[in-house]
């Protein structure tokens, strides 16, 4: 434990000495006073305040991709579902998504991802963090590499937040901590839980006061306080904070509320674009409902027609301020549908061949990887693993896959094991 | 009661015995006593030293090998670390005077045994190993499922002094529908997988963490590949299945015998009645057919062996301690640890032979006398408690760097201790409050929760928390001092001495009266603003959210 403990400060140690770096003034290199690393160093925090971030739309239960981004042509097994073209001559997509279709350009469609993982909860799990749970080792989740490589002090924010109802979903900080598990925010078209706060200001910031006095001579360790005041003002920080405004969709205009809709996902993805734009690293927005067992043709239809036109949205609304080449917007769900339809017109849970799309940061759209069978079984033509998407997303947000952190057991766990990036999606 | 009639006896006439608190502590107390005693007769079957003895011996082998007893804490901060310890929440202002005037020196001791014996002890332990197994679930449905039956069925065995042998085998071989044997929850949190199970069995009774050798033979440990999958062949065969119909929706843990009447091998019984160690070589293959063997005994099962047969041999193998101290140990080092904020393992589940194990003749001594009491928990408890490390501000001298006995307290544990102080029951009318009540538990599960079994120095404190404490509108609410029937204007309205509100909330809060600067300061605060009563919001408030409020100390 020795070891762990030792190994940690330095890790920690690291992150600081970099957030140090990225406050100085350019004036202190300037004048000499910074050694040639120290400035390399600085340079490289200072790139990295272009800053990447990322949107998960996450699509909970597992979405059919033949009825989604994969369309079966001519095939039984995909059902009545159309196909229509896109603005990339060549692809084309089910007929429920015309939005992404006239956005194709900005996308990439993976058609090839694969994995052995059909339990909802372990499948998201990996999807989420690159591995599969695990007793022993809490691995983090992408959200949680993300904050604490990209910057976890760019906002009084969080630096990672999770949108919407997301019952299965217990990936977090993990072993990189508390502080970087996702903030929680249930209902988009409201404030987030207990940010309001219970009385005037003045009094808030009295009451405030007297805590940290009371606190301050209160006989517990002096570690334990310092971390506990410290989240308090974190906390406060954050409520009493301009960018809390970020959460108020209605400051935003009406036309831009009307191109992206009305749904709940709809509201989680324009709150998603508004909390990056002050400066939150990762933000994902759940839908919910694509465990489509029964009745498969008119859910997914459903369901298509509720996230096609805010996703488009997002992308669009993005690029128009300059922050799509900055920020990777991933489309999934934690795996496919069986390809054959079952007795209740419906689809079971199917992870060898499922899709995702992807847009922004370095992604190149108008393309798409990989080829699945006709009959939609089996990818035959560059399968992507979770680990090779893991390490396309490490390429395109600019974090370090090497990067280890130290498990409760001493055990170094790298933030994606074996794969490789998609090359051909740069 | 009259906290007023305590504080102004405090006050004014210092301390002298206040005969009305007296005989109330002798009735409240009178029932504890003679359960307590009972307990007593019990241990003496299974013979073991006396607790006092043995706590004895642990503190002198501490002040020898640490140079130094250490400094003792105060009644106040005792009473309080041991209610929060035993039943997880601070005692009432009466508690706390009638044992600063309690002339007997046994009363430390006293004490502990009435808190074994109160049914809050068994619910509090109960909710401890339900946050330990389901902390660490595999699938998310055990939570809805079974999280309250396996509190309940832990706090039942706990508070009718089941063994802790009892306990783990009935654990390891439960079967029957979930929501009313809280027992099957291990098996339910791992989906009934054999790996899953194995891994839990071996950390959470063993202290071992034999999974590590799943893939490859143990990298810091002398476990090999096949002990794994060996001990994993005690449970192919359990099963889980939905109850038929039920409503709420249930589920049972059955042992699976047979296969399917077919006999094809496909539908849900298609799972092979023995358990194959995977081929690393080749995963698609079926592997190698595994006979059930105990690591630590090299006991054996045959081939063909039922489910349950399979499950109580191991369960027998695991708990006995003439061939396998480890059991003991595990639970002696958890305990320890969870009591004193030290361990004899830097892990609460990763010991055993090759561990580096800091004191081993203190474990020593407790393991032995722990196995032969009959792994009575009370009888751990009460020594551990007697012990001078236990009651002294330093864990133990020449322990972790920066260890201390302060410890984050668990999610029930700041609910509780939250609806004391605002006396919420009071307030709280018929079922509808009830109901609401554990919704309200279940916020706080969901930012308090952490896993028990994770080193207590990683169990930071978190935004949501701060924003819950802080911000909260029902807690907001119910700590008004201008509204009808919450805590703060009953006591407004009974005390006009605002030092004595200030004293009063301090022992409510925090189990202890304010320091002569708290109080100061608090007092100051009131003059300040011309509302008294929100003045004395803002101090109730400020105190519910101070890190002490959230620890035990």
């Amino acid at each position: 434990m020795k070891i762990r403990r030792t190994q940690m400060t330095i890790e920690r140690g690291q992150v600081r000495r970099r957030d140090f770096l990225r406050t100085l003034p350019t004036a202190a290199m300037a004048a000499g006073m910074l050694s040639w690393s120290d400035r390399l160093a600085l340079a490289a925090a200072q790139n990295k305040s272009s800053h990447r971030a990322c949107i998960l739309l996450w699509m909970a239960g597992g979405p059919s991709p033949y009825e989604t981004l994969s369309p079966l042509e001519g095939h039984g097994n995909g059902g009545n579902t159309k196909s229509i073209s896109t603005s990339v001559p060549g692809i084309r997509v089910a007929e429920h998504l015309p939005h992404i279709a006239a956005q194709m350009n900005d996308f990439a469609l993976i058609r090839s991802l694969t994995s052995k993982e059909g339990n909802h909860n372990r499948a998201s799990f990996l999807l989420h963090t690159g591995y599969l749970p695990t007793p022993t080792v809490k691995y983090p989740s992408l959200g949680a590499v993300a904050a604490l490589q990209l910057g976890e002090k760019r906002t009084a924010l969080p630096p990672f937040v999770r949108i919407g109802r997301s019952t299965r979903l217990r990936v977090g900080g993990g072993l990189l901590g508390t502080q970087f598990d996702p903030f929680a925010h249930r209902d988009p078209k409201n404030p987030p839980g207990n940010t309001e706060l219970a009385t005037d200001t003045n009094r808030y910031r009295r009451r405030l006061n007297l805590l940290a006095q009371l606190q301050e001579t209160q006989n517990v360790a002096a570690g334990v306080k310092d971390s506990h005041q410290a989240t308090y003002n974190k906390a406060s920080r954050m409520i009493l904070s301009p960018e809390m405004r970020a959460f108020d969709l209605s400051l935003e205009p009406k036309q831009i509320r009307d191109a992206y809709g009305n749904s709940d996902f709809a509201s989680g993805c324009l709150l998603a674009r508004r909390l990056v734009e002050a400066g939150v690293t990762f933000v994902e927005v759940n839908c919910r409902g694509w465990d489509t067992h029964q009745d498969n043709f008119t859910k997914t239809h459903e369901l298509a027609g509720q996230v096609d036109q805010p996703t488009a949205a997002l992308i669009k609304d993005l690029k128009q301020r300059g922050l799509l080449d900055s920020t990777l917007v991933v489309w999934m769900g934690e795996f496919g549908r069986t390809p054959k339809i079952n007795a209740r017109g419906g689809r079971d849970h199917y992870p060898r061949v499922f899709s995702a799309a992807m847009a922004g940061a370095g992604i190149r759209g108008g393309q798409v990887i990989g080829r699945m069978s006709d009959d939609g079984s089996q990818v035959v033509d560059r399968p992507v693993s979770v680990p090779d998407l893991f390490q396309t997303y490490c390429r395109s947000l600019e974090l370090d896959p090497e990067s280890e952190s130290i498990s409760s057991l001493g055990r170094p766990i790298k933030v994606v094991e074996e794969g490789k990036a998609v090359e051909e999606l740069f | 009661m009259k906290i007023q009639c305590f504080l102004l006896t405090l006050a004014e006439t210092g301390p002298k015995t206040s005969l009305p608190l007296f005989l109330l502590g002798v009735i409240l107390y009178f029932p504890w006593a003679i359960a307590g005693f009972a307990t007593a007769q019990t241990t003496a079957e299974y013979g073991g030293s006396d607790f006092k003895t043995v706590a004895k011996q642990i503190d002198a082998r501490l002040a020898e090998a640490t140079d130094g007893v250490p400094d003792e804490i105060d009644d106040a901060t005792f009473l309080s670390r041991a209610w929060l310890d035993l039943v997880g929440i601070r005692p009432a202002a009466n508690e706390i005077e009638a044992f600063q005037r309690d002339n007997n020196p046994h009363k430390r001791n006293d004490v502990v045994q009435q808190l074994l014996a109160d049914s809050r002890f068994g619910q509090h332990w109960g909710r401890y190993w339900r946050d330990v197994i389901l902390a660490r679930r595999a699938d998310e449905r055990a939570l809805r499922l079974v999280s309250e039956g396996l509190a309940a069925a832990v706090a039942e065995r706990i508070n009718h002094n089941a063994r802790w042998d009892q306990i783990a085998t009935d654990f390891i071989t439960a079967s029957g529908d979930v929501r009313s044997h809280g027992e099957t929850g291990l098996l339910l949190a791992q989906k009934g997988e054999p790996e899953g199970i194995t891994a839990e069995v071996a950390r959470i009774f063993l202290g071992i963490q034999i999974q590590c050798a799943q893939c490859h033979d143990h990298p810091t440990d002398q476990w090999k590949r096949e002990q794994f999958h060996q001990l994993a062949a005690f449970f192919p065969r359990v099963g889980i299945r939905p109850v038929r119909n039920s409503q709420p929706r249930n589920f049972e843990v059955y042992s699976r015998n047979h296969k399917n009447k077919k006999g094809d091998g496909k539908g849900k019984n298609k799972k092979p009645l023995e358990y194959f160690m995977p081929n690393l070589e080749n995963p698609e293959a079926s592997g190698l057919i595994t006979k059930p063997v105990f690591f630590l005994t090299g006991h054996s099962l045959e081939l063909g062996t039922a489910d349950q047969d399979r499950r109580e041999a191991l369960a027998n193998w695991l708990t006995d301690a003439e061939e396998n101290p480890w059991f003991a140990r595990a639970y002696v080092n958890r305990l320890w640890t969870e009591l004193i904020g030290d361990g004899f393992y830097d892990s609460v589940d990763d010991i055993g032979p090759e561990r580096n194990c800091r004191h081993p003749e203190v474990l020593s001594i407790l393991a032995e006398n722990f196995i032969a009491t009959g792994y009575d928990i009370n009888w751990l408890f009460q020594t551990i408690i007697a012990t001078a490390a236990y009651q002294s501000a330093m864990p133990m001298h020449g322990a972790t760097i920066g260890t201390t006995a302060s410890q984050p307290l668990r999610s029930d544990a700041v609910f509780d201790n939250l609806v004391q102080v605002l006396e919420i029951d009071r307030s709280a009318k018929g079922r509808g409050n009830k109901k609401q009540k554990e919704k309200a538990r279940q916020v706080f599960q969901q930012a308090f929760f952490y896993d028990p079994s994770l080193p207590r120095d990683e169990i930071n404190p978190t935004i949501p928390q701060a924003l819950l404490m802080m911000n909260s509108r029902q807690i907001n609410q119910l700590l008004r001092g201008d509204r009808r029937g919450t805590m703060l204007a009953r006591l407004l309205a009974e005390q006009e001495d605002n030092t004595l509100v200030v004293a009063s909330l301090y022992l409510r809060c925090l189990g202890r009266l304010p320091t002569d600067q708290e109080r100061s300061t608090c007092l100051k605060h009131i003059k300040a603003r011309k509302n008294r009563s929100e003045a004395c919001e803002d101090i109730l408030w400020s105190l519910l959210n101070t890190a002490e409020f959230r620890r035990r100390n």
